[in-house]
């Protein structure tokens, strides 16, 4: 199966499941003669609630991300950097809530029963997802 | 007993299931519905089928299998047919139809990239590019942040002109991936993504797909993640009969 996989960067055979689910899911060939199985809540997880959508907590998160942005190329954390430093767990956990909880619920739908294959890969691809390992 | 159908493939002849692990819990046995130069590939459908990560799996590895040896039409996870003989008539009632969506499909494999920009480096991006964004994130962080309302209505405009970059930068991944390919088929923007491709490419074109993917990968990294899944069977390039 490694042979299968040429994924940029990261590694497990879980990984690419993970990142072709939409695949799996939502393309492929469909005969209406065929029923399919019941996918209760499976196609809202890969359609709508991967498709993550803007909401309150994602606006409010992407402004006190800006707030945090340290523009001048120099670096150097000035007051506000370190004012805004203390309500960054804060922002962490909205961040939970919009977009790593999105990815937990399809954590838990592909089952925990092998726990080894949990996709991790692509973990530290974004801060939100980061945040939901 | 119901069928579970994983894809359809040319009858070789030489099919053989007893390598491949099915669907359900114990795995079902992989066998074929042939018919008249067409094969699908089946199980018993298991009772009380559901999106498992293990079904979803065995699915997907019966077709990378099957996409190994020939050509492939990979169904949709989850169809179920009344029984072996429904899968039969539908093979005979749109055989020409397979069949020549097989040919097209001769030695072609799937890649699918998928591209997100790492969110500080797209934020900077936002900011440097637009002075009354940059001059709004000033003046709410002199207030400490401002108040939630400023936050929120900050907040959405930051979202407008990152779905902006994701729309302009979306291009700069897809087009010089699509000039490696026979055909490209989009997908949904799943994970905050801004491109979700899918490429078909003859399958001895599929590192010169990786390479370029590589590449850029290397150019546009600070900004940007690109991974790329495959070969994997065709799921986006296959089309239904006319029913």
């Amino acid at each position: 199966m490694t042979v299968m996989q040429q994924t940029s960067g990261s590694g497990g055979r879980s990984g690419n499941l993970y990142e072709v689910l939409d695949l799996i899911l939502d393309k492929g060939l469909v005969i209406d003669v065929f029923a399919r199985v019941s996918l209760v809540g499976i196609e809202l997880l890969t359609v709508d609630v991967r498709i993550v959508v803007a909401s309150v907590d994602t606006y409010l998160r992407f402004a006190e991300a800006c707030n945090r942005l340290d523009l001048s190329a120099g670096g150097g954390a000035g007051l506000p950097d370190l004012v805004n430093g203390a309500t960054e767990s804060g922002a962490r956990s909205k961040t939970k809530g919009a977009l790593a909880g999105a990815a937990d619920t399809v954590k838990d739908t592909l089952g925990r029963d092998s726990e080894e294959e949990r996709p991790t890969a692509k973990s530290g691809r974004r801060s939100g997802r980061k945040e939901a390992e | 007993m119901s069928t579970y159908v994983y894809g359809i493939t040319h009858d070789t002849g030489a099919l053989d299931g007893s390598g491949l692990t099915g669907v359900g819990d114990p795995p079902s046995e992989v066998r074929f519905v042939r018919t008249d130069g067409l094969a699908a590939a089946v199980s018993t459908a298991p009772q009380g089928l559901r999106a498992k990560r293990r079904d979803l799996s065995a699915h997907q590895e019966v077709l990378v299998d099957l996409a190994r040896r020939d050509a492939v039409l990979p169904m949709r996870f989850g169809a179920v047919a009344e029984d072996d003989e429904a899968v039969a008539a539908e093979l005979r009632r749109a055989k020409e139809h397979y069949t020549a969506l097989l040919d097209r499909l001769k030695d072609r494999v799937e890649f699918n990239v998928k591209a997100v920009h790492i969110e500080e480096a797209a934020l900077r991006t936002v900011l440097s590019e637009d002075e009354s964004l940059r001059e709004a994130n000033e003046r709410l962080r002199a207030q400490d942040g401002g108040t939630p309302a400023e936050r929120m209505a900050f907040g959405e405009q930051v979202a407008g002109a990152l779905e902006e970059l994701r729309r302009r930068d979306a291009d700069t991944v897809v087009e010089p991936l699509a000039a490696h390919a026979e055909q490209v088929a989009m997908g949904p923007p799943v994970d905050d993504c801004l491109a979700n491709v899918s490429l078909l490419v003859h399958r001895d074109r599929g590192e010169e797909l990786t390479r370029e993917v590589g590449r850029l990968q290397g150019k546009l990294g600070h900004l940007m993640e690109i991974s790329v899944n495959g070969p994997l069977p065709p799921y986006s390039f296959v089309a239904e009969p006319a029913q």
